[in-house]
């Protein structure tokens, strides 16, 4: 959930993991070039080397639910992918086993699981930033990397402002529960019974947007003579950007030069 | 006091106020809750773009597009690593609904079913080539799915089956939330749609 507190905080340590030396925009590169790879090239045997170097990546630096819960859906719509795909994949041709008197081809299975192995490795990937870089951090790295400071509020504060929302949303559901609820059958009764939460939410929300604004306005945000906070330092980001970045060409490049010469 | 007569100006031209600084993370959150709500009511609409659309509604199409892209990175890099690239979609979302109001097309009920519909066509035609590209076709609620199998069976192209997949689901979802930022719209207090408008 994005109430964590390590997200929010990125709590101040004396000695870094090795995963805290590498910078956000390395990582995003790196993501980028993981799913690159993975969309290369069909073979199976590289799709799973890639997932197993994700999550050997994981295993190293830590694991937390977030993940899981990433994973817990898109296995289930992979195992659909391969239900469907096994039976009614337009190429199918060669049975690979009957149950129930239903058959699978082997040619949708094998699909499905290409598709499905390259959900894995960018979600094993991503894994991997979001359980490594707090919100204060990519922030501080943001504007460091010349994002203007406008643009980092208006990312960052949506963290900060969430937490906040889902307590006036459990608030306002208890007022309106305690005034009694309308029967909730129908899809009609149902999105009802959404507007008296949903209004009184979004125009609380707004509000309290508008007194934010009026005070960001009064504490001269728009003041040119901003100071910036220094941020920490990092190893090798320069090279790592230039290689990732690098890499991500040259594998775009290849793609396009098979995808011409329809090999 | 001399009052100044209000000039609107017009809905491309866009400037990061404090005003829309803080209107657009207050939509992603609109996003985020309203898509918790539904899940939370076991609703068959997602519900989650119920904050773009009224940020588009607010402050234009640019502000809408902004809040959209926003809401998909946030919620990729958080929840969900696929969802980033259904920013495309968002995007496309927040400028139909920000150039339909512009255009008076939110004015009345009646509007507001074309409206959706126009909207639904934009949401189904940038996210099926996703749904292609990333799973096979499929869009992960299981109705809709069944849908597609049932297409697919009977062989219909898969990106026929997709659409169809994508647009019966977004029809259904497009028009409850756009009857909603609608009726929503309607409720906001004179002051608030003029301080996020920033008519000068």
């Amino acid at each position: 959930m994005m109430t964590d507190q390590t997200l929010i905080s990125g709590t101040p340590q004396v000695k870094r993991k090795w995963y805290q030396v590498i910078d956000p925009i390395t990582k995003l590169l790196f993501i980028l070039d993981m799913t690159l790879l993975s969309f290369a090239s069909p073979n199976l045997l590289l799709q799973v080397g890639l997932i197993l170097v994700a999550t050997l990546l994981l295993l190293f630096s830590k694991l937390n639910s977030t993940t899981f819960k990433a994973l817990g859906f898109s296995l289930f719509l992979i195992v659909t992918m391969l239900i469907i795909q096994g039976l009614f994949y337009s190429h199918n041709q060669t049975v690979l086993f009957s149950v129930l008197g239903i058959s699978f081809y082997k040619e949708g299975l094998i699909y499905a699981t290409m598709l499905g192995c390259r959900v894995l490795v960018i979600i094993l990937t991503s894994g991997f930033f979001m359980v490594t870089t707090s919100i204060s951090e990519n922030a501080a790295y943001l504007e460091q990397s010349g994002l203007s400071y406008k643009t980092v509020y208006v990312l960052m504060s949506v963290c900060y402002i969430l937490p906040e929302m889902m307590r006036n949303m459990r608030k306002i559901q208890q007022a309106q529960k305690v005034r009694g609820t309308n029967p909730q059958k129908t899809l009609i009764q149902k999105l009802k019974s959404v507007l008296p939460v949903l209004i009184p939410l979004v125009i609380k929300t707004l509000d309290q947007s508008m007194a934010r604004s009026i005070s960001l306005q009064l504490r001269g945000f728009d003041n040119p003579n901003r100071t910036v906070k220094t941020s920490q330092q990092y190893h090798l980001s320069r090279m790592l950007h230039i290689s990732l970045t690098g890499l991500a060409i040259l594998l775009i490049g290849w793609k396009i030069w098979t995808k011409i010469n329809g090999l | 006091m001399k009052t100044e007569p209000i000039h609107r100006t017009s809905m491309w031209k866009f400037k990061l106020s404090a005003a829309t600084m803080t209107l657009i993370p207050a939509a992603v959150g609109i996003n985020y809750v309203a898509k918790a709500l539904a899940e939370g009511l076991k609703l068959p609409v997602w519900l989650g773009s119920l904050g773009t659309f009224l940020a588009s509604m607010l402050a234009g199409p640019v502000a809408g597009a902004i809040s959209g892209f926003i809401n998909n990175v946030i919620y990729g890099l958080t929840l969900s690593p696929i969802s980033t690239v259904y920013a495309i979609t968002s995007i496309g979302i927040g400028i139909a609904v920000g150039v339909l109001h512009a255009n008076g097309w939110f004015s009345s009920a009646r509007r507001v079913f074309v409206s959706a519909i126009i909207i639904a066509i934009v949401s189904a035609v940038i996210s099926t080539p996703l749904n292609v590209i990333f799973w096979g076709g499929q869009t992960g609620i299981a109705w809709g799915d069944s849908l597609f199998a049932v297409m697919v069976a009977n062989h219909a192209p898969v990106w026929l089956a997709s659409f169809t997949d994508e647009f019966v689901l977004d029809i259904l979802d497009k028009v409850c939330v756009a009857y909603l930022a609608f009726f929503i719209y309607r409720q906001l207090p004179q002051r608030m749609v003029h301080f996020f408008r920033d008519d000068k």
